[in-house]
């Protein structure tokens, strides 16, 4: 009678550690993004996006604090956040996605495409990111680059100001992922 | 076992670490239009400083080029911390020099937590090196020895940003000048500063600011200074552009010994035109 009670208490104990988290989370997520013109480059890097994947059905959410860019000059962040991020009313971005046909079962690097929601300045884009994706042990590390344009998200740049900022502007990124616990 | 039914961004709505967040540009420039803001800029920025103004002499008869008369101060504003501004100038109008040290107390913060208000501490002191050559305006402090020639003025400065484009700021002041040439004056003068800004767009605001003056001089008729202004930032210039009664540009001089009131006659109105240029000498990128 003993032996059966320790073997259910067992079995019941193995049974949860089966149970193992789809879900991957970073909190020190790297995003940057440059604008390259003639007259001024200006870059920012934010150390602190949040991001979480969840392995079972291939999703993928961001989300970063606007006003958490960190800038070369110190007026820039103001500007940024003050004239055209506008992070009064649009506190943040976010990213709202699927990674296709991405195969958890794979080891080493694969490169897929997410398709995807991005919100910036209170407007959302369909948008498609090329992503490389490494299985590090357990753990998984997100990295890649696209290019979004400044029109698309209603960012109004004064004629003045405009030969100062790229039309264009070019993102990076890289999250490394943790299991997520609650 | 739970399901994901719930969103993935909800679950990252949840992890934001509590990290306070402050209000940023209260208002854009270290100076609402004539008086100093509740802003400073961060360490290692040096605002050169470039103030004008501009007015006409009543029934002149001469040719002057735009306007009769010009009084300038020029100024080097740097940022020794994030919270502490060093500043000294000269004014060409009575020579003028002045050196202000001005410290961010108390930031205003936009998460609905901790202190509703900023509040910024500034003192200041100056050096009168001129007198005064204007007809019906003599000057009310002695010229003996160098002590004679110096006021200090203290402010308290209080705003808050109420909205994304409405913001406003109390002042109390206290003006101390160091010798009086009449007895009547007071030599301790108390002033309360009212300024508001209102963004018309992401780079251009409205301001207006009102100094009254508790109690004023007695030897001479003074009035309240008052400006009504534009301000326009173009990357790293800032423009301010005002209509006002006040030519000097240091506190102890337009606070309390504006000779005129504001209206548009020749002689009371003065157009003000400052130019700031922004240096980041010390970049950094943590």
């Amino acid at each position: 009678m003993n032996k059966i009670i320790v073997l259910l208490f067992l079995l019941t104990n193995f049974a949860d550690f089966d149970v193992k988290s789809d879900q991957f989370i970073t909190r020190q997520g790297q995003v940057s993004f440059f604008s390259y013109t003639s007259v001024e480059n200006i870059e920012a890097k934010n150390n602190q996006v949040l991001s979480i994947i969840d392995l079972s059905k291939n999703e993928i959410a961001v989300s970063m604090l606007m006003n958490a860019f960190i800038f070369k000059k110190s007026l820039m962040h103001e500007h940024f956040n003050e004239s055209y991020i506008e992070s009064d009313l649009y506190p943040k971005a976010t990213f709202e996605g699927r990674i296709v046909d991405f195969d958890p079962l794979a080891t080493g690097a694969q490169t897929k495409m997410i398709q995807g929601a991005l919100t910036i300045h209170g407007i959302t884009k369909e948008i498609e990111i090329k992503t490389t994706i490494q299985d590090m042990n357990g753990s998984y590390l997100l990295t890649g680059d696209f290019e979004v344009a400044v029109k698309d998200f209603d960012i109004k740049i004064p004629p003045i100001l405009a030969p100062n900022i790229a039309k264009i502007i070019s993102i990076t990124f890289r999250f490394e992922y943790r299991p997520y616990e609650k | 076992m739970s399901i994901n039914a719930q969103n993935l961004l909800d679950t990252l709505e949840k992890e934001y670490p509590d990290i306070p967040q402050y209000e940023i540009a209260t208002f854009k420039a270290t100076r609402i239009s004539i008086g100093h803001s509740i802003e400073n800029r961060k360490k290692g920025v040096l605002e050169v400083v470039a103030m004008n103004r501009f007015w006409n002499i009543p029934n002149y008869r001469g040719q002057s080029f735009v306007a009769d008369k010009l009084s300038a101060r020029i100024a080097l504003e740097y940022g020794i911390s994030d919270r502490l501004t060093f500043g000294a100038g000269g004014s060409t109008l009575d020579g003028i020099f002045d050196g202000f040290l001005k410290y961010k107390l108390i930031r205003q913060r936009s998460d609905g937590k901790g202190s509703p208000l900023s509040v910024t501490l500034f003192q200041n002191g100056s050096y009168r090196s001129k007198k005064r050559n204007r007809p019906f305006f003599m000057d009310v402090n002695r010229f003996d020895d160098f002590s004679d020639k110096l006021a200090f003025t203290s402010q308290l400065l209080v705003a808050r940003k109420f909205t994304p484009q409405f913001s406003m700021q109390i002042s109390p002041t206290y003006i101390h000048r160091s010798s009086s040439a009449f007895e009547e004056d007071p030599n301790n003068q108390f002033a309360i500063g009212a300024g508001a800004r209102y963004k018309l767009g992401g780079h251009v605001s409205i301001v207006s600011e009102y100094y009254y003056v508790i109690n004023p001089l007695k030897s001479v008729d003074t009035y309240d200074a008052f400006s009504l202004g534009v301000n326009w930032e173009l990357s790293d210039v800032m423009l301010q552009f005002q209509l006002t009664n006040t030519r000097g540009m240091v506190e102890d001089a337009f606070i309390t010994q504006t000779p005129n009131n504001f209206n548009f006659k020749d002689g009371n109105l003065v157009f003000g035109f400052n130019a700031i240029f922004v240096l980041h000498l010390h970049q950094k990128q943590k």
